[in-house]
């Protein structure tokens, strides 16, 4: 291979930090939750599992809590924190834009407005009728970059630009037609506020097996495609004359974003700013190769989103925020505090 | 075509709060003997408000409330001693505050509920609690019971029955719908012979003065508007929450404002001092009147609280 991996490639110190990191995160999220389990019971269960013990009140209600609520909740939120981390340094990639996003190109909106359509229609209570808003989000999402993708594509070749004006002009417009619809409806305004502000899912196992197909699909596209990216930086014309098929290329690795971020999104409802800062923070603390970035922001993302939802779900316990409200509120400050001390200036 | 969008959405929400199947029926085989009948404890099973067909073995006497509505109404009925805990908004009664909370309009924690072992969970139709927060709790093995969101007094009514019949007291829920139902005829005869209907508009919110909003077709605040022998200029407009400009505001010209969003530091002076409405005649005439929301915003009993006190608003003279 002409671009064989260099020795700094195989440092394994940035893997070691972001794993202890995203395993510290997954903890904490076992651990806290608005019911607490005192240290010596969540050890006691744990033991107890081991050993095949049945419990008795309270640990049998602890340990119940445990696998039926906190275990298949962490599994989501590491799922669409990895998702949303892994896209997220793939657009920014793709689009060589430092505020590109997993939604720069309507992702977000294009689910937001299928959800609320299915949110305005009474389905009866069934599985299939609660898997409406999933399924019309994930449609949603998919067809509007699909568009988007159709609209911008000038002869065979689309342009970046093209991509970013009619991801924001056709996001604009969907989500204009979902205010809009949210104005007309009768008393479901809530639910779908709770939607769109993110983290309003059902509970249990089943959301995350559904979605993991997807995200091994997507997130597995964008691990291999890490070369292809760091060619991408030269600019179109010197990545074709090094040899890589630029429009394919591009269009893969944004299906394979987009498909993880839809598949995300449609459970987890729209959570915003895990996708453009934790890319960055990578970047800056151990360099701009996407063959590192990637899977780094992949476990970036899952950490950064467990605590953030370990936040959420503890500061006014036992009321949730939402959790796209804690990604916003104490993801920018973190990320000022790191570009200020950040001694790689430029690093784009 | 918005018009019949509407009606399409409005007939599910209808169609969501016809009368529950009741039936109370016994466990007991015809075969057993009278004194092991007596032991036999008679099961519940009702249909509620998302179609799911719900059955409590016995009355149930650990209850978490998931809305106010439902908390007002469980203890309106004397179910009050049997609720655990209640949802963050609930604060009526009074004694409610000392029960824990579960959370609220940000998110229920499924912890929390799952911890307290509830016999019955109550939720309610309408958005309040989403189809997936019922499904959830349902499949941590928990009882749910979705109270639909009712369109009318009748439906409201039905509630409290339901909710009489699920904690065994049905008996104090039928004497206090008879006696709802008595008020309510009180005021019907009232107003009867009085010909003069004054126009009202209703405030919800007015962060924009320019286009506050208000309550349209469809909704408690309309209906009992009507009912107190006056004419919602909110019913006019599309969805049930709109805006109204200040523009359509003026031209309607209410006779009286009504401000729903007292509770939120909306006073008669501070509507008289916003720029565009001191032409209005209701503010020259001086028929601005704070209202407390919580009553027309709950569907529990109190709706006839605001009814009442809507009439005396209204209405004046038929209480001198």
């Amino acid at each position: 291979m002409k671009y064989c991996v260099p020795a700094k490639i195989m440092k394994i110190r940035p893997y070691l930090y972001t794993m202890i990191f995203l395993l510290l995160a997954v903890m904490l999220s076992i651990a806290i939750g608005s019911v607490i389990i005192p240290p010596v019971d969540l050890g006691r269960i744990l033991f107890g599992w081991l050993k095949g013990v049945t419990f008795s009140d309270p640990l049998k209600t602890f340990a119940f809590i445990l696998t039926d609520i906190r275990l298949p909740r962490t599994a989501l939120v590491l799922l669409t924190g990895a998702a949303l981390g892994g896209s997220g340094a793939a657009y920014q990639g793709l689009f060589r834009n430092p505020l590109a996003d997993p939604y720069l190109i309507g992702v977000a909106s294009g689910a937001g407005l299928g959800a609320v359509l299915a949110i305005s229609v009474k389905w009866p209570y069934s599985f299939w009728g609660l898997l409406a808003v999933p399924v019309a989000a994930f449609i949603g999402a998919l067809l509007t970059v699909f568009l988007v993708y159709v609209l911008a594509r000038v002869g065979k070749t689309i342009p970046t630009t093209n991509l970013i004006l009619a991801g924001v002009a056709f996001g604009s417009f969907a989500t204009a037609l979902t205010t809009y619809l949210m104005l007309l409806s009768t008393g479901e305004l809530h639910r779908a506020i709770a939607w769109l502000s993110g983290g309003a899912s059902q509970a249990g196992w089943e959301p995350v097996l559904a979605m993991l197909p997807f995200l091994v699909t997507g997130l597995g596209t964008l691990l291999l495609s890490g070369h292809a990216l760091n060619l991408l930086q030269f600019g179109d014309d010197q990545a074709q004359q090094m040899g890589l098929s630029v429009t394919r290329t591009r269009t893969l690795i944004l299906l394979a974003a987009s498909l993880a971020t839809a598949a995300a999104v449609s459970f987890s409802g729209i959570i915003g700013f895990i996708g453009l800062i934790v890319p960055h923070v990578i970047r800056l603390w151990f360099g701009a190769d996407y063959r590192r970035l990637l899977p780094l922001s992949l476990i970036g993302g899952a950490g950064a989103l467990l605590l953030a939802d370990v936040i959420a779900r503890s500061v006014m316990r036992p009321q949730e925020l939402p959790v796209g409200i804690v990604t916003a509120l104490v993801g920018a400050p973190f990320f000022l505090w790191v570009l200020r001390r950040a001694k790689n200036q430029g690093y784009w | 075509m918005f018009r019949k969008l509407f009606f399409v959405l409005l007939t599910g929400t209808l169609l969501a709060a016809c009368n529950p199947v009741q039936t109370v029926s016994s466990v007991a085989a015809s075969t057993e003997s009278p004194a092991t009948a007596v032991q036999a404890v008679p099961s519940i099973t009702l249909t509620d408000g998302l179609g799911r067909t719900v059955t409590l073995a016995s009355p149930a006497q650990r209850v978490v409330s998931l809305a106010p509505s439902n908390t007002e109404i469980l203890f309106a009925i004397g179910a009050g001693a049997q609720v655990i805990a209640r949802d963050e908004t609930s604060d009526y009664p009074a004694e409610v505050l000392t029960l824990p909370t579960i959370g609220g309009y940000g998110g229920f924690s499924l912890e929390a509920i799952v911890a307290l072992h509830p016999d019955l969970v109550l939720a309610q139709g309408g958005g309040f609690n989403s189809p997936e927060l019922v499904a959830s709790l349902e499949n941590l093995g928990l009882t749910v019971y979705v109270l639909p969101n009712p369109p009318t007094l009748e439906a409201m009514y039905t509630n409290l029955e339901t909710a009489g019949v699920l904690t065994g007291h049905g008996a104090e829920a039928t004497a206090l719908v008879e006696s709802l139902k008595v008020r309510v005829v009180i005021v019907d005869e009232k107003i009867l012979p009085i010909s003069f209907r004054p126009t009202v508009y209703y405030e919800l919110d007015a962060t924009e003065p320019t286009k506050p909003y208000t309550a349209g077709p469809g909704t408690f605040v309309d209906l009992l508007i009507a009912r107190s022998g006056g004419i919602n200029i909110g019913a006019e407009l599309q969805g049930q929450w709109p805006q109204i400009s200040l523009e359509q505001l003026v031209v309607a010209n209410p006779i009286f404002i009504i401000l729903g969003d007292a509770a939120y530091g909306e006073t008669p002076e501070k509507v008289t001092q916003r720029p565009g409405w001191g032409t209005l005649t209701a503010i020259q005439t001086g028929q601005v009147f704070p209202f407390d929301d919580n009553l027309v915003s709950r569907p529990g009993p109190r709706l006839v609280d605001a009814l009442e006190a809507m009439v005396k608003l209204l209405h004046p003279g038929l209480f001198e």
